[in-house]
């Protein structure tokens, strides 16, 4: 992935009136550290980062002081309900050097019908050179049925990339999908359990929202036999 | 129902609501989740169903996660009951929802079935709720 350019000013004031200061003005407080070398202060435009922290591992290139670093969000501090970024803590890498990040499973194609796919890991550790790193990796599910697992190991990294998580690891179960039947009676006992009561109204409803669920299915094509 | 099997005290006192989620809100084990926008206390009735109303509508496949627990009591005196003679006694259990915690999670089924079980999900809960996707770039 290419690198994104961020023009970065240097902090000279700190504490949280400070921060909140830099935060008003659209901007984000950010450090920026590694190698051994002193931290560095940093704030960043808040937009900008927003943009380039929406692709995974993104390789920030940093303008400060006529130079520039290459750097990667190490951890980012966000709002929990509204989402601003709030602090970044960016660590320095260069060209060529090998640096271990996270990287998304991302699961495609569809099971048999009487299966379901449980993501047991979604994320992993991978080892890559820090000017090309990897996205996300894909796993394919097609046409598997209940019982197959697919392991850390059997993922198909792109090349150039090394694999951290322990390669035992289960990422992707294929489970047996519960039946109708068991499923009806497990909500039943639930509802008496929980002294739910369901009108003539309500069922029809359900009913109509199954038939409704299947057809979207139906129409919808790939894996969405799992609905 | 989900109710704590053993409890070191019976009665406590009343949680603070004050305060955003310090932990959970982010999707940590599905694809989509219902995120509270509001603190409020959910009790376990609440949370059985808000359970039964989105497994009702996903139907087979599909997994679901609920990741707050009602590990705290709360008491009630009886009615026309005087003031005094001691705390009430153990009425109902609850989980103290901070704004930001991601409540329930959802995988294995396609987004316009996931945002309808969770639409109906949320109506069963006493706050504002919103609902939420795992995005590219997440941390």
């Amino acid at each position: 992935m290419s690198e994104i350019s961020i023009k970065a000013e240097p902090r000279t004031e700190f504490g949280k009136g400070a921060a909140r200061r830099i935060r008003r003005a659209a901007k984000v407080p950010a450090v920026l550290y590694g190698h051994g070398e002193d931290p560095v202060h940093i704030s960043l435009p808040g937009h900008d980062l927003m943009l380039a922290l929406k692709n995974p591992n993104a390789l920030l290139s940093i303008a400060l002081d006529g130079g520039s670093e290459l750097a990667l969000a190490k951890q980012v501090q966000r709002d929990p309900i509204k989402g601003f970024i709030e602090h970044a803590d960016l660590i320095l890498v260069r060209r060529g050097e090998k640096v271990t990040v996270d990287i998304q499973v991302v699961v495609e194609g569809s099971v048999e019908s009487d299966a379901m796919v449980v993501t047991e890991t979604g994320v992993i550790s991978v080892e890559a050179e820090a000017t090309h790193l990897p996205e996300s990796v894909t796993v394919s599910v097609d046409g598997m049925t209940a019982g197959a697992q697919i392991h850390a190991s059997d993922l198909h990294l792109p090349e150039g990339t090394a694999l951290i998580t322990d390669p035992e690891i289960l990422v992707v179960n294929i489970v047996s999908a519960p039946t109708a039947d068991e499923l009806d009676a497990e909500l039943a006992e639930a509802e008496a359990d929980a002294g739910i009561e369901r009108d003539e109204a309500d069922v029809d409803e359900a009913v109509g929202d199954s038939v409704g669920a299947e057809a979207d299915a139906e129409g919808d094509g790939d894996g969405s036999d799992q609905a | 129902m989900l109710i704590p099997r053993r409890v070191k005290h019976r009665k406590q006192h009343h949680p603070t609501r004050r305060g955003q989620a310090k932990g959970g809100t982010s999707l940590a084990f599905g694809d989509f989740g219902i995120q509270a926008v509001e603190g409020h206390y959910v009790t376990n009735r609440q949370i059985e169903s808000a359970r039964i109303a989105m497994t009702r509508h996903i139907k087979r496949g599909g997994k679901v996660w609920i990741n707050i627990y009602p590990d705290r009591p709360l008491t009630k005196k009886p009615a026309e009951t005087r003031m005094g003679s001691g705390k009430g006694s153990p009425e109902w259990w609850i989980a103290n929802v901070k704004p930001g915690r991601v409540m329930f999670e959802l995988s294995g089924v396609t987004e316009p079935v996931a945002r309808e079980a969770l639409r109906r999900a949320m109506h069963k809960l006493p706050m504002k709720c919103k609902f939420v996707t795992r995005e590219a770039g997440d941390f």
